[in-house]
């Protein structure tokens, strides 16, 4: 079908204020008498609070609060409202601190440096504790309790099976068996906003923030949990956001903080973190250690899986068991693999929260996942890209109880993406130093996951439209860079068969919008675009009825608007200016403006998402044998995102994503020791830069359509961090024959590899292709079993 | 970032004469591209910032084929790198000044200061001792001159007193039959860098017998370290790729790196080994084609 | 104070950000007598009589400056915290570099931190505007 606006490259609704300096973000905020927040926080990763002791601090000139524990209802909160046993944070820490970071009380001050000043004054007893910092260790009995809880052992604060098919069975039947084992490290979503928020209580005990947030409705509800109000006293708004990635998905000390010290001094109160804050307070990336078993046949046919995964959740839940889950679901995607058994412990350890972050359990699942299938591949002297396209979901795939996949284009994802890279001629055949290597992913499309409990429908939209034809879009999902304004305006625009220059879209306002989830799980183009394509359908039903009423044709015929106009089906000459039908209807119903409704939530979709988003991944790499460090050479990436909406975001997704990614496996590292974050800066948190990033990346979009979602649309942009470790880290295999287990892979790491491949070599020159190789540094040995 | 008197040196003389008044009080500031942050995180909180980045005086680049170079301590990164004068005659400081940390901090961040500051992976500093500098410092007492190599003492501490200024860097022409070559190695492009090295090879009318090398490491000691094993080694020998790779296996002699969040204290010593070896082989080129008579850069 | 403070909480002037206050992002670049600097590494007192451009200067007189446009045009701009100091950056490196290549386009802007597009619609977008400046005669 021709559309309008709908897959074109469209500009950004909100570029003109973006490139212009005029777009405000929370940082940007001020109101007149605000005064400046600042958190107190543990220095200690673990210790109990015997006293505090704040009466210097509020003494302080100009200090005009100091709240701890005592000023807070001491309620625990967080996402799992659904679940409460997973709820275990406090918005000021009340009798412990369980990390270097943990906040225990907040000062409003006159300005900063007067805050900063106050947080020196307020004195803090404390008891140190013994603290765990890594994940198996915690789990040993004798190991320090972080929490304590009838649903919490041995710091295991949740557990997550996933299993169908008859594992052990296949295990048994299968030609050949592989096991390894893989460790994945923290890293941080380092948006370019930090954290911050500006509060303000008016007279009548009514709130209103100002927040860097992707979920305004959560941060609505939780205040209203944590302050003990009703939600319907408390507005948030989300002004532009700089990036989010997962970082920005609960409520916030900085949220709540602001919140409580504004309704203390009737003040408006607003905090900022610092970039030390971001880096070393919030949350991260989960880091895993994985074990995988995966059974399979000589012609290379897998049959049969098991993974294993420990994650090193931090000191609190945070959003680490969805982490939980997703890993060992994504684990088994894009593969259609009849026997799976998946096991995984999200463990607490005296380190900041993991929570959500890009691909949430995803890029830790691919790294395993596609390291292991190319030296599957080379175990079979199979072409890596042969045994995956052996073994791929199709449309219809079907895993009871869990997921259906309708629309499924990986196969052409990784075929298309073959072919740009001169795969075959390729592989193999590159001269030493040089590699290309494959990953390939799946992702959801938003969850079928109500943990917080809402009774609302998960998106919704409302859309108003005037005499004179403009629309007013309402939706509450969150704008945070990602481009769903501009998608919700091209959806709105392409329904009603009006300019989007007709159309304006409000967004993420608790006050003005209808609830929605949020911007977290690639969910809001597929599902707040279904709310908002069935609002945009019930004006137009709207303003169709009164255009048939002026038109006077015969009444066989049906109405549609197009480029402005109402116009007859049957006889597409005929037409009236679709201005004129609303101004009929509005006068049709004594004045009432016209409003349409909208809304979505999943049903009968399964347990995980309604829709999935699928691609491939081809990296080709060069490695300075000598120094050990890596540079990107070419990249393409195939994505199946459904029906593109606006091809500039999607594009730009993608490039994101890779880039992201690329941190991930080649230089970011959230490094700590004995829990202490040792690189808060972006001096020494290495994201990549314009330079390092390929200079050839090539993005080709297969368009599937996917039936439930707007127009075919579902995913883009989220899963394509999964790939790249996985991906990068095969180029690198390829290029100079070591395999890194534990990530990210450093140039030292790659270095040592080498000369270790060397020494085993003796004096043999390094060949291209060694027929057997081990494992670096496994946890436990690897084992390849013949039948 | 505590408040402080601040004061615009109108001159040298005028410079000093404030250091002299306001005694340990007072911090010069130049480009204060590290300065700064010194003072946000509040490690340094002095009572009077005294800027010397307007003095025109120390803004300069002087070539005078007889004698050789002079930079003025507040010449810019920015400005060494656009120098024609520079470009044509000594390019081993405009590749080096071309990836010194961002455009941003080139623009306004200068050479004094950045040598003033020590850090001890600066990019700078090899280069300069690697092609003999002297720094020029006056003080209360007058002029005095001290070479590049002893400047620093330590980690982020330099030989110039409260009182005194660094005003200019001075270092002779490259000589005949001499190559200067200069490598960093980072991770990450923009970001600084984990090992530096420049190297300074002369050679022979054979154009192949060394009779003069420097070796300068950065990012290895708590100073730029001379890899002086390692240039006694390829003295009086005939340079090939083999005698420089196995001379560079002796940087370690010089060496004293400490590890951090970036990488261990093994790992930087096999960098400056390749970096060495880089360095001193491309150096070997370029000496090599000036013996031949082509115009060295 | 440094420059950035003064521009934002001084000057109410907040188009130009914040991003980190430690000189490694980028993200508060302004032209300083034309110049680039990061201007939380400035001092304000230091730019006494010296000519500050910031993006809000840029587009004076309602006109937007082309790289503002292929900014636009090129899907440069995502969540946008990054773009003022990358266009400000962008509009020096195009009076030094009329006619620059994809590589010398990345390399200008290894100084500033963008988190969200992977720097390859913004290296577009430089290329796209120097090629409309020289064919428009935009100075």
């Amino acid at each position: 079908m021709e559309y309008s606006v709908l897959g074109k490259k469209v500009r950004r609704v909100d570029g003109a204020a973006k490139v212009t300096g005029q777009a405000k973000y929370t940082v940007d905020m001020a109101l007149p008498g605000m005064l400046a927040g600042k958190l107190l926080r543990s220095p200690h990763p673990h210790a109990r609070i015997v006293s505090i002791d704040a009466s210097a601090a509020k003494a302080l000139p100009g200090v005009a609060a100091v709240i701890t524990a005592e000023d807070t209802l001491k309620l625990t909160f967080g996402n799992w409202r659904r679940y409460p046993h997973l709820l275990d944070e406090h918005p000021l820490a009340p009798d412990k601190v369980r990390f270097i970071g943990d906040e225990i009380a907040a000062v409003a001050a006159a300005d900063e440096d007067t805050a900063e000043e106050a947080l020196t004054l307020i004195e803090v007893e404390y008891e140190i504790l013994p603290a765990v910092f890594d994940p198996v260790e915690a789990m040993q009995d004798g190991a320090p309790q972080i929490h304590t809880g009838p649903n919490v052992r041995n710091n295991v604060s949740e557990t997550r099976h996933i299993e169908f098919g008859d594992v052990d069975a296949a295990f048994r039947a299968c030609d050949r068996i592989r096991e390894d084992d893989f460790s994945l490290h923290a890293v941080s979503h380092a948006a370019m906003e930090p954290h911050a928020s500006l509060a303000q209580t008016d007279t009548d005990g009514r709130l209103t923030i100002w927040t860097s947030t992707q979920v305004p409705y959560y941060v609505q509800i939780l205040l209203a949990h944590t302050l003990g109000m009703p939600e319907g006293k408390i507005r948030v708004i989300r002004p532009h956001v700089g990036g989010g990635w997962g970082g920005k998905i609960e409520l916030f000390k900085d949220q709540y903080c602001a919140a409580r010290l504004s309704q203390i001094t009737g003040k408006p109160v607003k905090i900022v973190y610092t970039r030390e804050e971001e880096f070393s307070c919030t949350r991260r990336r989960t880091p895993m250690k994985y074990h995988l078993k995966t059974g399979y046949m000589k012609d290379g046919t897998l049959v049969a899986k098991e993974a294993r995964a420990v994650l090193d959740g931090g000191a609190y839940n945070a959003m680490g068991p969805t982490a939980l889950y997703l890993t060992g679901f994504f684990q088994m995607f894009p593969y259609d693999i009849p026997n799976y058994r998946y096991d995984g412990f999200h463990v607490y350890t005296n380190k900041n929260p993991s929570s959500a972050m890009r691909g949430f359990g995803g890029p830790q699942a691919e790294f395993t996942c596609d390291s292991q299938l190319d030296m599957i591949a080379a175990d079979l002297g199979m072409d890596p890209a042969e045994l995956r396209l052996r073994n791929l979901m199709k449309p219809g795939h079907e895993i009871k109880g869990y997921c259906k996949v309708a629309s499924c284009g990986i196969e052409e994802c990784i075929r298309k993406a073959m072919k740009s890279t001169g795969w075959k001629k390729k592989r193999g055949n590159l001269q030493f130093g040089r590699g290309i290597g494959m990953g390939c992913y799946g992702f959801m499309s938003g969850g079928v996951f109500n943990w917080i409990n809402t009774p609302y429908a998960f998106s919704a939209a409302m859309i108003r439209m005037s005499v004179d034809g403009f629309a007013e879009v309402y939706v509450g999902s969150a704008e945070i860079g990602q481009g769903s304004d501009t998608v919700m305006a091209q959806i709105a625009a392409e329904t009603l068969g009006i300019p989007m220059d007709m159309i304006r879209v409000t967004s993420g306002d608790t006050a003005v919008c209808p609830p929605d989830l949020g911007a977290w799980g690639s969910r809001q183009t597929l599902m707040t675009g279904n709310a908002v394509k069935m609002a945009a359908e019930d004006v137009k039903k709207q303003v169709l009825e009164a255009a048939s009423g002026m038109m006077e044709q015969n009444i066989v015929y049906s109405y549609d608007m197009r480029d402005g106009k109402v116009f007859v089906k049957e006889r597409p000459d005929r037409t009236i200016p679709y201005q004129d039908a609303v101004k009929a209807a509005v006068r049709a119903r004594g004045g009432l403006q016209i409003v349409g409704r909208g809304l979505y939530t999943p049903h009968g979709k399964g347990m995980v998402s309604p829709a999935f988003s699928f691609g491939a991944q081809v990296s080709e790499v060069d490695v300075d044998v000598e120094t050990g460090k890596v540079s990107m050479v070419n990249v393409t990436t195939a994505h199946d995102c459904g029906q593109v909406i606006n091809e500039l975001g999607v594009e730009g997704q993608l490039e994101g994503a890779f880039v992201m990614g690329q941190g991930y496996v080649l230089s970011e590292n959230l490094a700590t020791d004995d829990g202490k974050v040792l690189n808060p800066s972006f001096v020494d948190y290495k994201v990549m830069r314009a330079p390092d990033v390929p200079l050839n990346f090539t993005s080709l979009m297969v368009e599937t359509y996917e039936p439930e979602g707007p127009y075919g649309a579902k995913e883009a942009g989220e899963g394509l961090t999964n790939p790249n470790a996985g991906c990068i880290a095969n180029a690198i295999y390829d290029a100079v024959g070591v395999r890194i287990y534990d990530m990210p892979i450093t140039p030292e790491k790659i270095l040592a590899a080498l000369e270790e491949k060397k020494a085993a070599a003796g004096k043999k020159k390094p060949g291209k292709k060694p027929a057997a190789r081990k494992p670096r540094k496994p946890a436990r040995p690897a084992k390849k079993t013949r039948k | 970032m505590k408040d402080f008197e601040y004061i615009r040196a109108r001159s040298v003389d005028h410079a000093l004469e404030v250091l002299a008044e306001k005694g340990e009080s007072a911090v010069k500031i130049a480009g204060g591209q590290s300065l700064l942050n010194i003072l946000k995180q509040g490690l340094m909180a002095p009572d009077c910032l005294v800027d010397i980045k307007g003095l025109e005086e120390l803004d300069f680049i002087e070539s005078n084929p007889g004698t050789g170079f002079r930079i003025g301590a507040l010449t810019t990164h920015a400005s060494i790198l656009d120098s024609e004068v520079l470009q044509s005659s000594c390019g081993v400081l405009a590749s080096m000044e071309r990836h010194l940390a961002t455009v941003q901090v080139r623009n306004w961040g200068t050479i004094g200061g950045n040598l003033c500051m020590a850090d001890p992976s600066s990019d700078a500093a090899p280069v300069l001792i690697a092609l003999g500098s002297t720094a020029h410092i006056r003080g209360p007492e007058g002029a005095r001159e001290v070479p590049l190599g002893e400047f620093f003492l330590g980690y982020y501490e330099t030989v110039v007193q409260p009182g005194e200024l660094l005003t200019e860097i001075s270092f002779p022409a490259i000589p005949p039959a001499t190559g200067v070559s200069y490598e960093k190695f980072r991770n990450v492009e923009g970001d600084a860098p984990i090992v530096v090295s420049s190297a300074f090879v002369s050679l022979e009318k054979d154009g192949r017998t060394l009779s003069d090398a420097r070796v300068v490491l950065g990012g290895v000691a708590s100073t730029p370290v001379r890899a002086t094993a390692v240039e006694d080694a390829l003295k009086g020998v005939k340079l090939t790729p083999a005698a420089v790779e196995s001379a560079s296996g002796l940087v370690a002699e010089s060496t004293s790196p400490i590890p951090d969040v970036v990488c261990s204290a093994e790992y930087r010593n096999k960098i400056a080994r390749v970096l060495a070896k880089r360095t001193l082989l491309s150096a070997f080129e370029e000496a090599k084609a000036a013996v031949g008579g082509k115009k060295h850069r | 104070m440094t420059l950035l403070d003064f521009l934002r909480e001084y000057l109410g002037m907040t188009g130009t950000n914040a991003g980190c206050r430690t000189g490694d992002c980028g993200a508060c670049t302004v032209l300083l007598d034309g110049k680039s600097v990061n201007s939380c590494l400035v001092l304000a007192c230091e730019c006494d009589g010296k000519a500050v451009l910031t993006i809000e200067g840029l587009s004076a007189g309602g006109r937007l400056h082309p790289l503002q446009e292929a900014f636009m045009d090129e899907g440069a701009v995502q969540c946008g915290f990054c773009t003022p100091g990358m266009i400000m950056r962008g509009v020096e490196f195009l009076r030094g570099n009329p006619d620059p290549s994809p590589a010398e386009a990345r390399v200008a802007i290894e100084g500033n931190i963008c988190r969200c597009t992977g720097y390859e619609n913004i290296v577009k977008a430089v290329l796209a505007a120097a090629r409309k400046m020289k064919g428009g005669g935009v100075a």
